[in-house]
């Protein structure tokens, strides 16, 4: 690639970052992601406080040969904003055109790296006529609700689904998987089972950094780490809220840019604005210092144990003036009514 | 003590609706909050779970809600201390802020339905209306001609 072209992308990358410039482009709904530029307006047209999936268009020649196909996620840790999921698959004697993409470890490519990368994948013929890519970006708001369900989903829990949506997606835009490979930070065997049990008739392989082992992986790391951060320079408060640049540093509560973000933007009541996810203790913490308490209908996690009736029941009627306790009423009782008034 | 209402019917219709929302949740604290911005914003209906079900957060808890009218024959009021009580016997006087006929109701996690104590706790307003409707001499009459017909069969 020439340097000129090199140029341009940052030029683009720049409009994108200013947010107000692309504004023209929001207001219509962007239904395709052709080109990096398109990537930024495309997410900002999506409600942010929900997930949203995007599919590429499926190459013709991935529905014909056995392709392999690579799971990775981006944005896991940090206390603010989406964390996404990615996928990306080509047919499997294709390989060598992700190498010729540059498509290695992408947490060892610059950020400017991954995203002339994601540019060539969408724009260059000889990679969008063979591999195609999805992403799933999976809101700050939805992770808070899933892990402070009745019956708490973990992160875990909601990353799977993701994953096993994103491929089932593929599968139904009829892409001919034969080989799976997916990234993980847990314990790849667990994970492993879980997939072979869904989709047993692909060929899976669970490892660690697999990110940097195979190229498939790579590439769907980039379009995952590429969406999230573009997720997080176009995020709009529904809040109201302007921050300059939306510089709230990477999201990581060791960060002190994302610290400062949180100390100074709390509200008292509802806590912080939805980027923020609430399930982190970094964020529990915070609000536990800065806010109003605030107590939750928590779920009951004791049953009252019944032995029968105790004897000493008996012996309980009076108080020490031998004031005779009336019982309350069942039918009050059960019905959550009690006086708040002596008569 | 007494309790003074500083309001008549007159003000009673021209104060203002209030948008309220019933929170399965205490907050200790007290002032405005940013309703609109924070929350309302983000209710979103969800026929997923049956017609005019909505969903929310609140701090990152899942809230599961529907609209609710206030009882036939009642108002919903909004009253208001400026100064609280010292002790039990002050006399209080509670201010007028605003009315409501409906509101919207929150549960954490859990579709609203009649197994909710807010729900079985407005049974009382039926059983209320029973026991304070008046009882005509001829309701009387029938009452006791079935009491004794009653007896009469349980001792034969």
């Amino acid at each position: 690639m020439s340097d000129s072209e090199d140029i341009k992308i940052k030029a683009e990358h720049e409009t994108i970052a200013d947010g107000d410039q692309s504004q023209d482009e929001e207001m219509k709904e962007i239904l395709k992601i052709t080109s990096l530029k398109s990537l930024g307006p495309f997410i900002a047209s999506q409600e942010n406080s929900q997930n949203t999936v995007y599919l590429s268009d499926v190459p013709a020649v991935c529905k014909e040969k056995p392709c392999m196909l690579g799971v990775d996620e981006a944005g896991r840790g940090p206390v603010l904003g989406p964390m996404v999921y990615g996928i990306s698959y080509c047919p499997v004697e294709s390989k060598q055109a992700l190498i010729d993409l540059g498509c290695a470890d992408s947490k060892q490519l610059t950020e400017e790296k991954r995203d002339i990368i994601f540019n060539e994948i969408n724009t260059l013929e000889y990679a969008n006529s063979c591999m195609g890519w999805a992403v799933e970006i999976i809101s700050p708001n939805v992770i808070s609700t899933s892990m402070y369900r009745r019956a708490k989903c973990s992160l875990n829990e909601v990353s799977m689904e993701s994953a096993m949506g994103l491929i089932q997606r593929a599968i139904d835009a009829g892409v001919n998987i034969a080989e799976v490979y997916v990234d993980t930070v847990g314990p790849p065997e667990k994970y492993q089972e879980k997939l072979m049990r869904r989709f047993p008739s692909f060929k899976i392989t669970v490892a660690k950094k697999a990110d940097s082992t195979y190229p498939i992986v790579s590439a769907a790391s980039i379009c995952a780490k590429v969406t999230r951060d573009h997720a997080l320079k176009v995020w709009r408060f529904p809040e109201g809220l302007v921050i300059k640049d939306n510089a709230f540093g990477s999201g990581y509560p060791g960060d002190p840019v994302t610290k400062r973000f949180l100390t100074e933007n709390i509200d008292l009541v509802f806590g912080f604005p939805r980027l923020v996810r609430f399930s982190w203790s970094t964020a529990e913490n915070a609000l536990a210092d800065k806010a109003y308490d605030m107590e939750f209908d928590e779920p009951e996690t004791e049953k009252p144990k019944y032995a029968g009736t105790k004897l000493t029941k008996f012996f309980k009627g009076t108080t020490k003036e031998g004031e005779v306790i009336r019982e309350e009423c069942r039918f009050l009782k059960q019905r959550h009514l009690s006086s708040v008034h002596e008569f | 003590m007494s309790i003074t209402l500083d309001f008549n019917g007159k003000n009673l219709a021209k104060s203002k609706t209030l948008n309220l929302h019933f929170l399965p949740a205490k907050v200790n604290g007290d002032g405005n909050a940013n309703v609109e911005t924070y929350f309302n914003n983000y209710t979103h209906e969800a026929p997923e779970y049956g017609s005019g079900v909505v969903t929310n957060a609140l701090r990152g808890y899942p809230l599961v809600g529907n609209r609710m009218q206030v009882p036939e024959g009642y108002k919903g009021i909004v009253l208001q201390e400026t100064e609280k009580p010292l002790s039990e016997s002050t006399d209080r006087q509670l201010r007028l802020t605003g009315v409501f006929d409906e509101f919207t109701y929150w549960n954490y996690d859990k579709v609203p339905s009649n197994g909710d104590p807010y729900r079985q706790a407005l049974l009382m307003a039926d059983v209320a209306q029973a026991l304070s409707e008046p009882i005509s001499e001829e309701d009387l009459e029938t009452e006791i001609k079935r009491n004794r017909e009653s007896k009469k069969e349980n001792s034969s």
